[in-house]
């Protein structure tokens, strides 16, 4: 028991990133406010960034670190974009549910 | 990855256009008045620079040649020159478009043409792709500039909510993309696509690589819109002003399958990774079946015409998942016939909104089908390029449309062992049904009277769209010889 907490290996990280992952898949799938799901897709690339950052260094490699870099500003622009958008719905319709999101469906 | 500044003369397509954008932007922020023209040319001319920078970078190299930029950050080579001109002559055209929709429906912004530029970069970055680096901010470059285009209507409820689900849906993909994108670089230790291909079939752990290919396999899925990932695509073309539907079906579409041709055919190509049952070849052929025969059927089922080019685009993407599956499976002329589909494909779709754009006005955008009823008798030569344009879609002969499916079929045939003739059976059956709901329309637009006189979007660069699309479809059905050498 005290092996697996206090021996933090590369294995450990990897799991995390996956549950992390995990729960991000699930948040968007499962969670309807906007908002919330543009966390949950956070989440997730915050996984793969952790699992890129384990493998980089498990391979002792740079070019992954830089890889997590570059995810993270891009993950910014994203987060900028996609609340933008979310203003713009909710000044239509005082909400920002994707359920209630039907103008389109036929 | 390293700098080397004599590289830079091999991206000179995409520097045109980053730069270009750029100062687009940045001209919006000083521009005085309501009037947009004089952006609308630097735009087309920004565009058409880089179109002929690659023709020009183009001729330079030896068919077949590959010469690694930066590193291997980017890869020079024909296939990318092809695609990185088709990217910006229909990044052009859509700015030829989108004045007289923007007037008249209301939406006039400078921003439009500067994002417009920047994404188009992100295309021409993805068609040279050489590092699973360059695959991610590609294809992230294009898809966050086509985001605020397809937002930018801000006071149509449509045009924010197909902004809104398009953006869900495809963060979501970014997700998985990264997700998978990290676990291959688990099992190889690089991001390379070229020592991916020598490293991945030697790896210690094949679960990461499988996991990974899948994950990927998704990502691909949700940005071509295959099915069972296709769900945004009809809402987001929809409800997206016609301009920017007709880029993301174009040019969007062919950048996510060039990206593909880079991730599938090199980084995960060979020998061993896409075969067997646990190879990501087995998903796809089946997630390319149910893309064909679902897109048509529920095709068939539309009354609103730009739904229904959705669900059209959608088949066709079933089509262009074949010809992936040919590529990772061995076939040599896939790469060939891909490029010749995308191309086919591209043109036709900016045919086909330019003159759903053209026949919408004011107030009244006339997208169902029976809002279409007359338009041959009052104007034939709409009428003649959407026929065009349908025609080629449905791939009848003598079309581009034809050509393009007969080519990908082909290719898939020549897989050994005949492992893909069932596909290839399933897209010529469809084929067949798809020629049905084409079909509604061009009954519609000759043989029914008009309910209403028709009172068309006018303006020279739409004109010149409609005109040209339908002629350089009829150009590639007449002589695919010549397309198919591009890169053969």
């Amino acid at each position: 028991m005290s092996d697996i907490l206090f021996n933090v290996g590369y294995g450990h990280f990897l799991v995390l990133a996956a549950v992390l992952f995990l729960i991000g898949t699930a948040g968007v799938m499962i969670r309807r406010n906007a908002l919330i799901i543009l966390m949950s897709v956070e989440l997730m690339l915050n996984a793969a960034n952790m699992t890129l950052l384990t493998f980089a260094r498990m391979w002792g490699d740079l070019s992954g670190h830089t890889f997590a870099l570059i995810v993270i500003a891009v993950a910014a622009a994203e987060a900028a974009v996609g609340l933008a958008i979310v203003v713009a719905v909710f000044r239509g319709r005082r909400n920002v549910d994707v359920d209630r999101l039907t103008t389109l469906r036929h | 990855m390293s700098f080397n500044p004599a590289d830079l003369g091999w991206l000179v397509p995409f520097l045109i256009l980053a730069i270009v954008g750029m100062l687009l932007v940045l001209a919006e922020a000083f521009y005085k008045g309501t009037d947009r023209t004089a952006l609308v040319g630097l735009t087309v001319a920004g565009s058409l620079a880089s179109a002929i920078a690659s023709i020009v970078l183009y001729r330079q190299l030896e068919p077949g040649q590959q010469i690694a930029l930066m590193g291997e950050a980017l890869i020079a080579d024909r296939t990318g020159y092809v695609l990185s001109a088709l990217f910006a002559v229909v990044t052009a055209m859509t700015a030829l478009m989108s004045p007289a929709h923007q007037r008249e429906h209301d939406w006039q912004m400078g921003e439009y043409y500067g994002v417009l530029l920047l994404s188009a970069s992100g295309m021409v970055m993805l068609a040279h792709a050489g590092n699973l680096v360059t695959v991610f901010l590609g294809i992230e470059t294009m898809s966050i500039g086509v985001y605020v285009m397809c937002a930018m209507r801000r006071r149509s409820r449509r045009g924010n909510e197909a902004a809104m689900k398009y953006f869900l849906i495809g963060a979501f993909a970014t997700g998985f993309l990264m997700y998978g994108m990290a676990l291959i670089y688990g099992a190889a230790g690089t991001t390379s696509l070229v020592k991916l291909q020598a490293l991945l079939p030697q790896t210690q752990n094949p679960g990461l690589v499988v996991a990974g290919a899948f994950l990927l396999v998704v990502a691909f899925g949700f940005k071509v819109a295959a099915v069972p990932f296709h769900m945004w695509a009809p809402d987001a073309y929809e409800g997206a002003p016609t301009p920017v539907t007709a880029f993301m079906a174009a040019a969007v579409k062919a950048a996510a399958v060039a990206a593909m041709i880079r991730v599938f055919g090199i980084a995960l190509g060979g020998e061993i990774i896409p075969y067997g049952t646990l190879g990501w070849a087995s998903p796809m052929v089946v997630i390319a079946a149910i893309t064909i025969t679902l897109g048509n059927i529920s095709a068939v089922r539309q009354d609103n015409i730009k739904r229904m080019l959705a669900y059209s685009s959608i088949s066709h993407a079933g089509v262009l998942l074949v010809g992936i599956c040919a590529l990772g499976l061995g076939s040599k002329t896939a790469n060939s016939g891909l490029v010749y589909y995308l191309i086919a494909y591209s043109f036709t779709t900016m045919g086909a909104f330019a003159v759903v754009s053209y026949v919408g006005s004011r107030g009244r955008e006339r997208l169902l089908i029976d809002d279409w009823a007359g338009l041959g008798n009052q104007f034939p030569g709409a009428a003649l390029a959407m026929t065009i344009c349908l025609l080629s879609f449905g791939g009848v002969p003598p079309t581009g449309g034809f050509f393009g499916k007969f080519y990908v079929f082909k290719a898939a045939m020549e897989v050994y062992d005949g492992q893909l003739l069932w596909l290839v059976a399933i897209g010529v059956v469809n084929s067949a049904i798809s020629i049905y709901y084409y079909l509604r329309i061009v009954t519609a637009m000759y043989f029914r009277e008009a309910n209403q006189p028709f009172a068309p979007n006018r303006s020279g660069g739409l004109l010149f769209v409609i005109v040209v699309c339908p002629l350089i479809v009829l150009e590639l059905g007449l002589m695919p010889g010549w397309w198919l050498r591009l890169v053969g």
